[in-house]
């Protein structure tokens, strides 16, 4: 923390002086994130309107570039209406419980070799607890509404996440087994050496699955068969309005950008450069920007995965997270194991 | 019975029937526009030309009669070269204003021009134009339609009997027209927009309403006359829009009187109940049925309870439907009171009632040898049978008149005889007398006082033989006038006599669902009061089921009084009016015909249902349910009917059978009063109901002038000329009225008509005096 | 070997890779946007927009209540009431067409036989309620007289072809 704002802090108590420091790193961490939020939904209308040779949001401001803003400030002005017989109390809870996990899972996350707000060694388990959290906020969504539909994609968003967790927990398995730690300043540590030493290449398989899981994790398309505007109308929010959807928005926006920084510190190496040997050279060497060009990579992949592919059958959802991802990543772990403690070729995967 | 093969096909069909005939009977059709089954043979639309095998040219299929192995071809390229040809002529000169006309949609030439017809003319000229008629305010005309088929002259020249329209002109310049500054004023007038194949004779009060294809057609049964004709009623955006008729070779055939036809006019007429009112203080209030119901039945009740059963009474509208009969016999009864009457235009209620029946079937009546109509204007009050009678006729049946008035009745009748009304009892008398003394049976006495040894004239001796002759040929038909006189009791006993003697058939025809009200109510007409007693003495409450006692009732206005004395009138009807508001208490809206499912008994007993075509207007319901629900607020046990169908059956099991042994062998003369001039009357046709007197286009046609009629000689003994108006008094009542003239009533006699405004202050008076 | 070469197929994700590398190129594709309301595309002169209801010259009214347009409807969004006008011609007394029904299939146009109801140009109308979207005879004819010019033209426009 810069040594001028530990200077203003140093004239409160000192119990108010460790409060204020977090305060001041949340808020350093999460107000970004939710600008980036504001601009990823901006980035996915431009990026899908080009996609199917349209221009894309372009009324508001110069080029578009209020559009986020503007929708933001309508979410806040609208009403909040809450169905007359739904839980009252659980529907306000709900969205709370959605954005509390997918903001608290940011704790963890390095964004450089110095520059982590938490850095502690079980990281790793820490983002799947956090990660695994905020299906809750959607069921009980589900629930409270009182709604067919919004009850029909809780029971669908569970069982898909709940698929999906396994394999993607798996996956983890590869990474840490690979790195030898769950810390993932270490994890990404453990990738030094350029591009060809990132996990990507030894974990290929993994590193598909992760992140498609990630994808399903997220209710995404193709898999966001909880939303289904066709079927089910929008699913779980399908009852929520003004702020109170904006808050789910905000946690899907923000699952989303968790999922790809995830991505990028356990399988392209994080902040590192491409080029190891030139980690020392400014721009181009180790950096923060190395880190968000990566997650906006990952990122641009969803909006691309949604722009193309249609939405999967429900039971094709089923089948692939449980009779495809997690036997890949099993086998794969095993190959891992053999390889690594068996077999004279167990470096690949160092 | 010939063979012939038409098409290939080979058919029997009857020697010299037409071709056309033959076709149809074997479902071959042939293109058609001057024929018609029911009409003459006019062949001059040559629309039907057909190949006939052997003949040089093209045959008209409606004038060519069947021989044994004719060989016929309809479709062959000869045949249809011809009947396009033909059809290029008729659109030479019928104007392609199909979008405006109302008969588009359901034209028999847009029909067949379609098959036959070229897409554009080869004729370059100008169209011709021909003027349009006023034919009175039934039938719209656009003359320049007109194809020259003829189907309306021949309508009126065969059925209806008077040669109103003709054909004037040659050749490009005939057209259809009436005689210079007539209109056409029969009472079946309405069929010839049936008749037109084309759109130049319409129906004016349908005029550019709706267009034949938006239309919902329902069966319905026309209520107004004991005929009981079969309807179409067209239904747009539940609306009547327009009456047709149904065929049914045994009632109507395929006709509809004028009053059947165009009554549906006023059943969204500004006077339609359309809420129940209760009348508080003076001033009629809107409210719910179930407020109306109950305050009605706690009404009867305290009523019933003060001042005993027979102090509530019912009166019925013959209109009503058998099921509204039943249950307010039933309800009546329930009460513990049997005075319930439909008959309220009758003021002679001695001895036995007959039923209201015609005696035979509708399609015998035609058969009948000879007829003799006693007090009856059949064509005025039950036009189809008039249309029957006037076929008969055509085919020898001899009809002979005992009347008041020399009618003009469309056909020729073998004798006339018209006298004052007491004079017409003695001659009746003296008939009977004869056929008693030629058939070697006895008459009571009073028969013989009656005829007072009066020597039978020559033409009563004519009739006498005649209807001896006839045996069981012989019609004896009583009319309407004859239930409004005051020896009512005299007629049906002399003409009972003389049917029992000769075995001649007896017909007495009364209104509307008359039949089905005497069945229902049988015996308890004559236990309990009867019209003119509920209207002598004032009730404590009394039950009005769709009547307007003005027009309704013979005694008028006198009826208005009696019922204002009334402690509580309960009206359930369809209309209501100034003298309704101020005599009655509750008013109860009730459906109309169109709107209710119901039943009617015709004269010949046949039992007819129909279903609701529309719902009811407004707040009003169909009366079934509207006694039902009242029956419940009365506690009365049996009322919890679910459906009409138990309504029905019941009423239909109950039905009292008619029995012709209900007839009198005694009676009295009530003597008429000697001075002043003596009562004719007279129910015009288009008065007859509440329905009708509403009906704004009948009520503008030449059948609803309800005159006051007195002979030339009279009218100038009183000092009075045609047109003046004249104080006519009775009693110590004067009412002033307008008169005319015409000889064919007798002398010293006046017509004063009933139904009718002004003529509803002389109430059921045989005689008046003039009051200057 | 048709399995075989589906299981690799499968395995190395080559349809879903076929797929984004669709939109990945639509990505880089001119756009073919068109900037309304300051560019509009054109339209022609079939173009089936709001209806008006036409008067010939001398202002009266063409419509003479056929009912044609309401028979062949097929959304059933005309309802027309005719009657006798005190002149004796056949005249509507209502002629609404209720907008949120109609389909704009332009039947009515062509069933009418005296070219009364015509559909406009005019496609950017609005409604704030149902009410608004429920033109009447009087609106119709306001229509009408507004656009009669143009309305004029492309009827003679299209004339040859009818």
């Amino acid at each position: 923390m810069p040594e001028f704002i530990l200077s203003i802090l140093s004239i409160f108590p000192d119990w108010l002086q460790v409060v204020l420091a977090s305060l001041i790193k949340i808020i350093a961490i999460v107000a970004p994130l939710m600008l980036a939020v504001a601009y990823l939904t901006f980035a996915e209308r431009k990026i899908i309107g080009y996609m199917q040779i349209r221009v894309g949001p372009n009324r508001v401001g110069p080029r578009g570039w209020l559009q986020p803003i503007a929708d933001a400030f309508k979410l806040l002005l609208k009403e909040i209406v809450v169905p007359a017989r739904s839980n009252k109390y659980l529907f306000v809870l709900a969205p709370i419980l959605a954005i509390g996990p997918s903001l608290a899972a940011w704790a963890v996350i390095p964004f450089s070799d110095t520059l982590v707000l938490s850095d502690i060694d079980a990281s790793l388990l820490y983002i799947l607890a956090m990660t695994s959290m905020g299906v809750y906020g959607i069921i009980i969504a589900g629930w409270a509404s009182n709604s067919k539909y919004a009850f029909l994609s809780a029971m669908r968003a569970a069982a898909q996440i709940v698929a999906y967790e396994i394999a993607m927990g798996f996956a983890l398995v590869g990474v840490l087994m690979a790195a030898g730690s769950l810390n993932l300043g270490a994890i990404v540590n453990a990738q030094a050496g350029g591009l060809f030493s990132w996990y990507w290449l030894p974990l290929l398989p993994l590193f598909v699955v992760y992140f498609i899981s990630g994808v399903a994790e997220t209710n995404r398309a193709p898999f966001d068969v909880a939303e289904g505007e066709s079927e089910i109308v929008a699913g779980f929010h399908v009852e929520y309005s003004g702020m109170t959807f904006a808050v789910f928005f905000l946690a899907e926006y923000a699952n989303m950008i968790l999922i790809a920084m995830l991505t990028a510190l356990m399988f392209l190496g994080g902040w590192m450069s491409p080029l190891g040997f030139w980690s020392d050279v400014p721009l181009l060497g180790d950096g923060i920007h190395w880190l968000l060009l990566k997650t906006s990579a990952m990122l641009f992949f969803f909006l691309w995965f949604r722009a193309t592919f249609p939405r999967y059958r429900y039971d094709q959802i089923m089948r692939l997270g449980w009779k495809v991802f997690i036997p890949v990543t099993l086998i794969w772990i095993v190959v891992m194991g053999v390889a690594m403690f068996l077999t004279p070729w167990g470096h690949l995967f160092h | 019975m010939a063979t012939i093969e038409i098409n290939g096909q080979t058919i029997e069909a009857e020697e010299g029937s037409m071709l056309i005939a033959a076709a149809d009977k074997a479902g071959i059709y042939i293109p058609r526009f001057c024929y018609h089954d029911k009409l003459s043979i006019a062949a001059n639309c040559r629309m039907c030309l057909v190949e006939v095998e052997k003949a040089p040219k093209p045959l008209p299929a409606c004038a060519t009669p069947v021989t044994d192995g004719m060989k016929v071809q309809t479709q062959s390229e000869l045949a249809r070269d011809a009947q396009k040809g033909t059809m290029e002529f008729l659109l030479i000169n019928h104007p392609l204003d199909c979008p405006i006309c109302d008969q588009g949609g359901e034209c028999e030439l847009q029909d067949l021009a379609v098959g036959y017809g070229r897409d554009a003319s080869q004729y370059n000229e100008g169209k011709r134009v021909v003027m349009d008629k006023n034919l009175g305010p039934l039938i719209s005309t656009d003359m320049t339609r007109c194809i020259q088929c003829t189907r309306c002259v021949r309508f009126g020249q065969e059925l209806a009997g008077i040669m109103e329209l003709g054909m004037a002109g040659r050749g490009e310049h005939s057209e259809i027209m009436t005689f210079m500054g007539h209109t056409v004023d029969s009472e079946l007038s309405g069929n010839v927009i049936d008749l037109c194949p084309v759109g130049a004779l319409t129906s004016k009060p349908f005029r550019f309403q709706c267009r034949s294809w938006e239309m919902q057609n329902h069966d319905g049964i026309a209520p107004h006359d004991t005929v009981g004709s079969n309807l179409e009623i067209q239904v747009m955006r539940d609306k009547v829009m327009r009456v047709l008729p149904a065929a049914n070779e045994a009632i109507n055939e395929v006709w509809l009187s004028d009053r059947d036809r165009f009554s549906y006019e006023s059943l969204d007429s500004d006077q339609r109940l359309t809420t129940p009112r209760l009348k508080i203080n003076g001033e009629w209030k809107s409210t719910d049925w179930q407020t109306a119901l109950e305050h009605v039945a706690a009404k009867l009740k305290v009523i019933n309870e003060e001042f005993g059963a027979d102090s509530t009474g019912a009166l019925v509208s013959p209109t009503a439907t058998l099921e509204e009969l039943n249950l307010l016999k039933k309800l009546m009864q329930g009460m513990g009171s049997s005075n319930i009457d439909y008959r309220l235009r009758q003021q002679d209620f001695r001895g036995n009632q007959p039923a209201p029946v015609l005696g035979s079937s509708i399609a015998d009546f035609e058969s009948a040898s000879t007829v003799l109509l006693v007090d009856s204007n059949i064509r005025k009050e039950q036009p189809i049978l008039g249309l029957r009678l006037r076929k008969a006729v055509l085919h020898g049946t001899q009809v002979h008149a005992l009347n008041h008035v020399d009618y003009d009745f469309a056909f020729r009748t073998a004798s006339t005889i018209c006298l004052a009304p007491d004079a017409m009892l003695s001659e009746l008398a003296i008939l009977t007398q004869l056929i008693a003394g030629r058939t070697g049976s006895s008459v009571p006495d009073a028969v013989s006082k009656l005829a007072n040894g009066t020597e039978a004239s020559v033409e009563i001796v004519a009739l006498a033989n005649e209807l001896i002759d006839a045996g069981e040929n012989g019609h004896v038909v009583l009319g309407a006038q004859a239930r409004m006189n005051p020896n009512y009791s005299v007629l049906t006993t002399l003409t009972s006599l003389i049917s029992t003697m000769t075995g001649a058939r007896l017909a007495n025809l009364a209104e509307a669902n008359s039949v089905a009200a005497w069945q229902v109510m049988g015996a308890a007409l004559d236990d309990g009061k009867n019209t003119a007693d509920m209207i002598a003495e004032p009730l404590k409450a009394c039950l009005l089921f769709n009547i307007d006692p003005r027009h309704d009732l013979l005694a008028g206005d006198h009826a208005l009084e009696t019922l204002s004395e009334t402690g509580m009138v309960v009206h359930i009807g369809n209309f209501h009016d100034e003298a309704l508001d101020d005599c009655c208490h509750v008013q109860l809206p009730l459906a109309a015909f169109s709107e209710t499912d119901g039943t009617h008994i015709n004269c010949e007993g046949t039992v007819q249902s129909w279903t609701a075509a529309v719902n009811p207007l407004g707040d009003s319901r169909p009366g079934w349910k509207i006694l039902r629900v009242l029956g419940n607020y009365l506690s009365l046990d049996g009322f919890d009917y679910n459906t009409i169908a138990e309504v029905r059956n019941e009423a239909v099991a109950a039905l009292q059978p008619i029995d012709a042994s209900r007839v009198n062998t005694e009676f009295t003369v009530d003597e008429l009063p000697d001075n002043g001039l003596k009562r004719i009357y007279d129910l015009p046709l288009y008065h007859s109901d509440a329905l009708v007197r509403r009906a704004s286009a009948l009520q503008g046609a030449a059948d609803s002038k309800a005159a006051v009629v007195l002979h030339p000689d009279t009218l100038q003994a009183i000092g009075a000329e045609e047109g003046s108006s004249v104080k006519f008094s009775v009693g110590e009542q004067s009412v002033e009225l307008t008169v005319s003239s015409s000889n064919i009533v007798p002398v010293q006699c006046v017509v004063i008509p009933s139904g009718v405004d002004g003529c509803s202050a002389i109430g059921a008076a045989a005689s008046v005096e003039v009051a200057n | 070997m048709k399995r075989a070469a589906h299981i690799v197929k499968s395995l190395f994700l080559q349809e879903l890779i076929k797929g984004l590398s669709v939109t990945g190129r639509h990505l880089f594709k001119k756009k073919i946007t068109v900037q309304y309301p300051d560019e509009k595309t054109p339209m022609s002169f079939r173009f089936r927009g709001l209806h008006a209801q036409r008067r010939y010259p001398n202002g009266e009214e063409r419509c003479i209540a056929c009912k044609l347009c309401e028979a062949v409807c097929p959304a059933l969004a005309i309802t027309i009431d005719s009657d006798v006008r005190d002149d004796g011609s056949r005249r509507t007394t209502r002629y609404d067409i209720d907008l949120s029904k109609c389909i704009f299939c332009g039947f009515c146009e062509e069933a009418c036989p005296v070219d009364a109801i015509v559909e406009t140009r005019i496609f950017e109308y609005h409604g704030e309620n149902r009410d608004d979207l429920y033109y009447t005879k009087d609106k119709l004819l306001a229509v009408g007289d507004k656009m009669e010019d143009s309305i004029a033209r492309d009827r003679k426009l299209d004339a040859p072809y009818r």
